[in-house]
């Protein structure tokens, strides 16, 4: 089978390099592209990021494409579990590589209005605020049309948020970008805190992480370490929970994920709430579904494919 | 003294036209491109007549570019005359110029990081809703600094809106761009209605660009009669405005308006969006963002506007 075609629209961040680390190991995703964007960390630093862990991962024939500085209208807003430089205490060697020189939003447009020539709609991948895509969708529209799925991760539905009372930080560090993706006609399918305060990454996991992980091991190792929370009441034991890597995970096996359809509409206008993903669970309004909400996912078997996703890097390189 | 380097983003429009043309016959202005927005009508139709607005000057070497199809945020509003669509070929005649093939916000992009790293920045004359500036502005953090000054047609502070009760067409149609814009740090000189709403082109005037503007000329006052922008019981006397022109006659003779600094801010939601506030008597504690437009010198602003349209009915130039 050929390979999925994929842009993944990020902001490293720990989980990011997490996510970032198993897709590159994955043959059964062709990664055009790593665009960044301001989220988790000013711009300038998770594009540094993202180079980084190309350069880890050795996957540095991946380009690397700058995005929006800012969100499309609020002040930018930082992660808190980040750590100083967005790696948590990881000092990675200043990249060698740097970002292209296309801008992260022309890049999606460009892609996506190849993929329409081509009848190859591509597969986004969003983990962090949804700058890039948001502009891109106002500049072209049409490049909707090239977008086969925007698979996501944001959101709380049922559950609270993590930043604010209500609300998810990638939706809440720009919510009018997520309302215009959001209420565009593509097809998304989300990846919301509900889904992934299930999938804990336990200190447990991370010593069999470690275990498996190959020439990555201590990096990984130290970001993992990095993510735990140390709050069980909140989440049920030690650890954080596996945000971004769940796409790649919804990606390669959408089997051990189940999903609700419903319309998701994001609060934008009101500061209370700000952020906040409504999921339209009983067709209360009169928009059709358009989100495949992920509910209930089997963490046992995520950490299954994980661990014998990031072994591949214990394997000789020829 | 080199003339000042000008971007006109636009959403044409009969207004719109009248700025245009007015630009496209001054030698003082360098227009570096006209990058177009949906607006007044939807894009497609914006696009058709700004072409053919360049392209009847004869200023082919002047580039056209489309830009963003609709608003940031909201959902879609188009102009009181949508329904009018592209111009039709009896009001302007179809030329032969095209649209460039690079988008209006790449163009931005490109354009004004250029300039702000010639420490030469560029004049932009903003007269549709601001989408394509609020989408550049987004792009990269270069852009803020290659803008000289943003020359704006919008907002509403004490007159009334024009196309719902509380607001400015160009504001109402994306709050959001307006937000955008208001907040970015660049100098904003404002026509508001307040001031547009005191030049009102009359009969003997538009006979007049008939008679002696050339081409242009006569599609004003064929425009002007197509769509009647007369209300005497809004303006209490004959004649319609010709909002937008304004910006490009502030460019050519500022000393045709008298304005106030004040602090301007725009309501991105809820009932009243797009509404616009002044703080005309500094009740807020920030710093002034714009320039107001207050008072403009009627007979002055139509005497050089019938100035530079007559250049195109005269032969020689």
């Amino acid at each position: 089978m050929n390979p999925l075609p994929i842009i993944i629209d990020c902001d490293p961040g720990i989980d990011d390099a997490i996510a970032l680390l198993s897709a590159f190991v994955s043959p059964e995703l062709n990664i055009l592209g790593i665009c960044t964007v301001c989220g988790n960390q000013p711009l300038e630093n998770t594009t540094r990021n993202a180079l980084q862990i190309t350069e880890l991962g050795q996957r540095t024939d991946i380009p690397v494409y700058a995005g929006c500085h800012q969100p499309l209208l609020r002040a930018p807003i930082h992660g808190l579990f980040h750590g100083e430089n967005g790696l948590g205490n990881s000092h990675f060697p200043l990249p060698e590589k740097q970002a292209e020189t296309q801008h992260a939003v022309n890049f999606i447009i460009e892609r996506c209005e190849e993929a329409v020539r081509l009848d190859q709609p591509l597969t986004l991948c969003v983990l962090g605020p949804m700058t890039n895509l948001a502009t891109a969708l106002r500049i072209q529209p049409q490049i909707a049309a090239g977008i086969a799925s925007v698979v996501m991760m944001g959101g709380a539905c049922r559950e609270a948020g993590n930043r604010t009372m209500t609300s998810e930080f990638n939706m809440l560090a720009d919510p009018h970008a997520a309302h215009i993706v959001f209420s565009s006609d593509l097809t998304i399918t989300m990846l919301p805190l509900d889904a992934t305060h299930q999938v804990i990454l336990t200190p447990e996991h991370v010593a069999r992480f470690v275990n498996v992980s190959g020439r990555i091991s201590q990096p990984l190792g130290e970001l993992m370490a990095f993510w735990d929370r140390n709050d069980p009441i909140r989440y049920g034991s030690r650890g954080g929970p596996l945000h971004d890597p769940l796409v790649i995970a919804c990606l390669l096996a959408p089997a051990l994920f189940s999903t609700q359809k419903a319309r998701v509409y994001v609060e934008h206008e009101s500061e209370l709430c700000m952020g906040q993903t409504v999921a339209d669970w009983y067709a209360k309004t009169a928009l059709t579904p358009n989100v495949n909400i992920v509910t209930g996912v089997d963490s046992e078997k995520i950490f299954a494919l994980f661990y014998e996703l990031l072994s591949r890097y214990a394997e000789v390189r020829p | 003294m080199s003339p000042q380097r000008l971007i006109i983003d636009t959403d044409p429009g009969v207004d719109d036209a009248i700025a245009l043309w007015l630009a496209l016959a001054s030698p003082e202005l360098e227009l570096l491109g006209v990058t177009v927005v949906a607006g007044n009508v939807p894009l497609q139709a914006t696009l058709q007549n700004a072409c053919k607005i360049v392209g009847l000057s004869g200023r082919t070497d002047v580039p056209v570019f489309a830009g963003a199809p609709g608003p940031l945020v909201r959902e879609q509003v188009y102009g009181k005359y949508a329904h009018i669509g592209a111009f039709s070929d009896a009001l302007v005649p179809a030329g032969a110029l095209q649209p460039q093939e690079e988008h209006a916000v790449d163009f931005l992009v490109r354009t004004l990081r250029q300039a702000a790293e010639d420490n030469d920045p560029v004049t932009l004359c903003v007269i549709g809703p601001m989408t394509n500036i609020a989408l550049a502005l987004g792009m990269h953090p270069d852009v803020v600094r290659g803008i000289r000054q943003i020359v704006t047609m919008s907002c509403a502070f004490t007159a009334l809106g024009h196309r719902v009760p509380w607001a400015e067409f160009n504001v109402y149609a994306d709050p959001h761009a307006a937000e955008k814009v208001f907040t970015s740090g660049v100098p904003l000189i404002i026509m508001p209605l307040d001031m547009t709403f005191q030049a009102l082109i009359c009969p003997p005037d538009i006979d007049y660009l008939r008679q002696q503007g050339g081409a242009p000329g006569t599609a004003i006052a064929d425009l002007l009669a197509a769509f009647d922008r007369t209300d005497i019981t809004r303006f209490g006397r004959d004649g319609g405005p010709v909002h937008d022109a304004t910006t490009v006659a502030w460019l050519l003779q500022p000393d045709l308006f008298s304005g106030v600094a004040a602090s301007v801010g725009v309501e991105v939601c809820g009932k009243t969006a797009g509404y616009t506030y002044a703080d005309f008597y500094r009740k807020l504690d920030v710093e002034s963002n714009a320039t107001v437009m207050q008072t403009v010198n009627e007979r002055g602003f139509f005497a050089l506007l019938k100035q530079r349209i007559s250049r195109y009915g005269d032969p020689v130039a």
